[in-house]
Formats: C-alpha cells, sequence, structure tokens
C-alpha cells in the first residue's frame, strides 16, 4: 500500500500547483453556499412577483441531487485532468512498471478521489440541503453519484489525448447528467428511454424512495465502468 | 533470468509476434535490433508486463508474467525511449518521488552526479534540454538497484559524449551482474553493448547469436588498399582469406609502396540487410 499512498500523494501535490484545478475542487463549497441560500431566496422573490404559494420549493430534491453529483464530478473532473497531464508525460504508463502498478494507479487516480468526493459530498448534502435526508439515503446517493463520476472520469480519460480536449469532452459529459431531471419532468414511460443513464436511476431511486432502484443505478455506473476501464486500460498499455 | 518460449501475441486478429522463444543468461545483455514497427517494443512490453492476453510462457526473474504482482518491479528497471518525468518538478523532486516507491533505493545525488546533472537537480524538468531527459529518465531507472534493465533506445537524442556516458554506465551495471534488454535500432551500439542480439522484423526473430558471430558468420571481412601506378592512385579488394593469393598486395608490401591499407568488415547493419531484405536505419 505505501507506494500507492506516494502516489496518492504526488497525486495531490500537482492539484495544489494547478490553481484552476485547486479552484475546480472549491466549486462544489461555493455551489453549496448558493443553493442552500440563493435558491430560497430566489423562490421567495419569485412567489412575490408571480403572487404563487411555490414555485421552485417542489424541485428543491432536484437542487440537492446536483449538489450531490456537483461534489464527485468537480473532483472527479480534476483527477481526469491530472490524469491527463500524465498520459501526455508518459507518466501514468511508466506507473504500470512501478511496485505502483497498473491497478494501484487507477486506484489512486479515480478510486481514492472517489472516496474523498463521497466523504466531502456527505458533509456538504448533510449541511447543505434543501430539503431533509435521513443519513442512510443521504449516503447511499452520494455512493451512487462518486460511482457516476468515477465513470465520468473515465470516460475522459479515454477518449481524450490531451487536458484540452478533456475539457471540451468534460462539457459534453455534463449529458450523462441528464437524466437527473428526467423523473421529475417526464411521468411516462417515455422517461426509460434515459435508462441507460445512472443519474436517471439516481434520481427515480430518491423521488420513488423504492430501495430495489439502487440496483439498476449501481448496475449502470458499474457498466459505463466496465466498459470504459477496459479502454482506458489498453491506453496504459 | 529470463525465459520465452512459445510466445505469441496479436493487437487485432493478424498475428503481431510469432511464435518467439529466447533465453537471456543473468549479467547478459541482450538486444532487440529491428527497424521500426518490427515488435521491438511489443516484447518489451510483454516482458516487462504491460501487455497480456499474449500465448506461450514469459518468465522473468523467476516469475511468470501474467501472475505477477507488482512486488515483481522492486526488481525491474525500464527506461521508456521518451521521457516519463513530472514536468512541474525539479530533477531531484522527480526522482525522490520515484524513490519512494521503492523498498531501497541508490544516492540520488550520486546517480545525478553520474549523468552529470548534479548542478541542475533543483531545475524543473521543463526547463531541461531533450538530451537532460533522457539521461535523468535513465538514472530512475536505475533507482532502485534492479537485477534486470529494460532500456529503449537509451542514447536516442544524445551527443556523443553524452551517448558514451550513458553506455559506460550501463557496461558498469552488466560488470556488477545485472541482466539488461537493449532495444535499438542502433547498429553500433548493439555491436558495441550487447552479449547477444536478436533480429526482430515482422513480430518474428530472423537471426540470434553475438554480433561477433552473426558478423563473422558472413566471411566477408576485406582488405582495402591503394597504391600508386603512373602517377594515378588505384583502389584494390582483397577477402582476408585471399591475401596470400593476392600478387599485387604481396608485392606491394615487400616493395614498401602501398599509399594506404584498411580492413573492412561487414556491419550488423549489413547483416541485418542481408538476412531481412530491410534497413535497420
Amino acid at each position: 500500500m505505501r507506494p500507492l499512498f506516494h502516489c496518492f500523494h504526488i497525486f495531490l501535490r500537482q492539484i495544489s500547483r494547478d490553481s484552476m484545478l485547486f479552484a475546480v475542487l472549491t466549486a462544489p463549497v461555493l455551489t453549496a453556499c448558493a443553493f442552500r441560500f440563493g435558491i430560497p431566496y430566489a423562490e421567495v422573490l419569485l412567489c412575490a412577483y408571480f403572487d404563487k404559494v411555490s414555485i421552485l420549493s417542489g424541485y428543491y430534491l432536484l437542487f440537492d441531487l446536483f449538489l450531490a453529483v456537483m461534489t464527485p464530478y468537480m473532483f472527479c473532473f480534476a483527477s481526469s485532468m491530472v490524469m491527463l497531464t500524465e498520459l501526455d508525460e508518459n507518466m501514468a504508463r511508466y506507473m504500470a512498471v512501478t511496485p505502483v502498478g497498473k491497478q494501484g494507479y487507477i486506484m489512486s487516480r479515480l478510486v481514492f478521489p472517489g472516496t474523498i468526493a463521497f466523504i466531502v459530498s456527505v458533509i456538504l448534502m448533510h449541511f447543505f440541503s434543501l430539503t431533509m435526508w435521513s443519513a442512510p439515503f443521504m449516503t447511499l446517493t452520494c455512493f451512487l453519484t462518486s460511482l457516476l463520476s468515477i465513470a465520468v472520469s473515465l470516460l475522459l480519460v479515454s477518449f481524450s489525448h490531451n487536458r484540452v480536449e478533456g475539457m471540451a469532452l468534460a462539457k459534453l459529459s455534463g449529458m450523462i447528467m441528464l437524466g437527473l431531471p428526467v423523473p421529475f419532468f417526464l411521468f411516462s414511460r417515455t422517461q426509460y428511454l434515459f435508462c441507460i443513464l445512472p443519474s436517471f436511476w439516481i434520481a427515480k431511486l430518491c423521488v420513488d424512495g423504492n430501495l430495489l432502484l439502487t440496483i439498476p443505478a449501481v448496475l449502470t455506473s458499474l457498466l459505463w465502468i466496465l466498459v470504459l476501464y477496459g479502454r482506458f486500460e489498453k491506453i496504459l498499455s | 533470468m529470463i525465459s520465452v518460449k512459445n510466445l505469441n501475441f496479436s493487437y487485432t486478429r493478424t498475428p503481431f509476434i510469432k511464435n518467439v522463444g529466447f533465453e537471456v543468461k543473468t549479467g547478459e545483455i541482450f538486444g532487440f535490433l529491428g527497424p521500426s514497427g518490427a515488435g521491438k517494443s511489443t516484447l518489451q512490453k510483454i516482458l516487462t508486463g504491460l501487455l497480456t492476453g499474449f500465448k506461450g510462457s514469459v518468465l522473468v526473474n523467476g516469475e511468470a508474467i501474467g501472475q505477477h504482482n507488482n512486488s515483481f518491479y522492486e526488481n525491474i528497471g525500464v527506461d521508456f525511449e521518451f521521457p516519463s518525468l513530472y514536468e512541474k518538478l525539479t530533477a531531484y523532486e522527480n526522482l525522490k518521488f520515484f524513490a519512494s516507491l521503492y523498498q531501497k533505493h541508490r544516492d540520488i545525488n550520486t546517480l545525478l552526479s553520474k549523468v552529470g546533472l548534479l548542478n541542475d537537480a533543483n531545475k524543473k524538468v521543463s526547463d531541461f534540454s531533450k538530451g537532460m531527459k533522457s539521461r535523468l529518465n535513465f538514472i530512475k531507472a536505475l533507482l532502485h538497484d534492479p537485477q534486470v534493465l529494460f532500456l529503449d533506445e537509451p542514447t536516442s537524442g544524445l551527443d556523443p559524449s553524452n551517448a558514451r556516458v550513458m553506455k559506460d554506465l550501463i557496461l558498469n551495471e552488466k560488470a556488477k551482474g545485472k541482466t539488461i534488454i537493449l532495444t535499438t535500432h542502433n547498429m553500433y551500439d548493439a555491436t558495441e553493448l550487447c552479449d547477444r542480439v536478436a533480429f526482430i522484423v515482422d513480430g518474428n526473430i530472423k537471426a540470434l547469436d553475438t554480433p561477433r558471430n552473426l558478423i563473422m558468420k558472413r566471411g566477408a571481412s576485406k582488405i582495402a588498399y591503394t597504391y600508386s601506378d603512373s602517377g594515378r592512385e588505384i583502389k584494390m579488394e582483397v577477402p582476408l582469406n585471399k591475401t596470400s593469393e593476392d600478387e599485387t598486395f604481396l608485392r606491394l608490401i615487400r616493395t614498401n609502396c602501398l599509399l594506404s591499407i584498411h580492413s573492412g568488415e561487414p556491419t550488423l547493419n549489413d547483416i541485418f540487410v542481408e538476412l531481412t531484405g530491410r534497413q535497420l536505419q
């Protein structure tokens, strides 16, 4: 494990020396503050203006879900940028021929950041969520969003050749989050057109409260991870 | 130290490495010689465990590739053709980081000093020249004092004096009993450094022997000499094993009338071209 921790340490060091990535990591906190204080305030203003009882409050859960996704997404984005730099510098491949190994490298660049993102996500959700969450349900949701973000991270490093391409693809990867609002706006069977997106099942789980929906949420994330991991492993070779 | 039997590998459905087999003894420098795209780097990737999914048996340092764990790399040093270094870190920070990945490591400053980089130890790698990066990359592979070294074009892009330093370091490692796999298309490096070379073409080993044996098997060492005849310089060649039959040559020696004399041995490149019909460089 020692080489793995050293490998993770150099990863953190790279982020700390990159002002853009450092800023990316602060984005979830800023978003959490904006959601927690800005949205209820906007609700008050909008209701007063349109003379309604509620406009945004029906979608507070959706805002919470975006917050739950935001933290791991940003952490994994930073991780992807470091990995793309390392691919550029031939470091990623070199790690595979050190005691870190190929799996160790992937672990230190995806699983470790994903775990930290999960913890930070739970903390932010605990203090900044707009709706009431039970601790187990919040933990489960944050776990699923972290898993989804690992898939997004793999997507970025598997299909980009450098940081510029990675940043462009990161914008496109937002499409994967498109599943979040679906259960809030599509009520017919049409919503299942988005069933390949893990974000759809995460949102559906939170809307319906049916724990069985955890299964498709996990399976779709694992499917994405498995397919993209195969591609990324080839790049590492 | 290294044993490869019936090795087959393909990236696509078309076989790429075909039925390759060879053994490398401890303390030997073994060269893979071949043109670009011949399969040298693929072989090296298989031997270092980077590529799996091959057929056949590959043993390196007593461990079967494919079933090895990460501790296998404690005794493997790899120098890729293109530098793999953190550009934003200094040379010393890079080596310190890599040293931290291993259970044991050599003194960083001594290694930096050996390749003339001690004064640049605190300079960022992004400010290094190509040659400096190559040298740093090379000592990175030596950092943990590995038993087996895989070197891919170690002198590529280096000026003659730095290439000399690198070659001396390689020979020094050999003297310490290290096993070295050298991948190159530089016939001079291969001739000077390798105990044995394998000619790789289209994923096959076309020939495998010591550079000297490969050259001598061709049996075409020649003597080229010049002399003056009626004010004109005449150039002549005679096979080394037929000098006693060349009356002109013998007469010129007896009368001290030779203007110049050179022995001309075929190079590994000549042998390579003859055996494979392909150029090395």
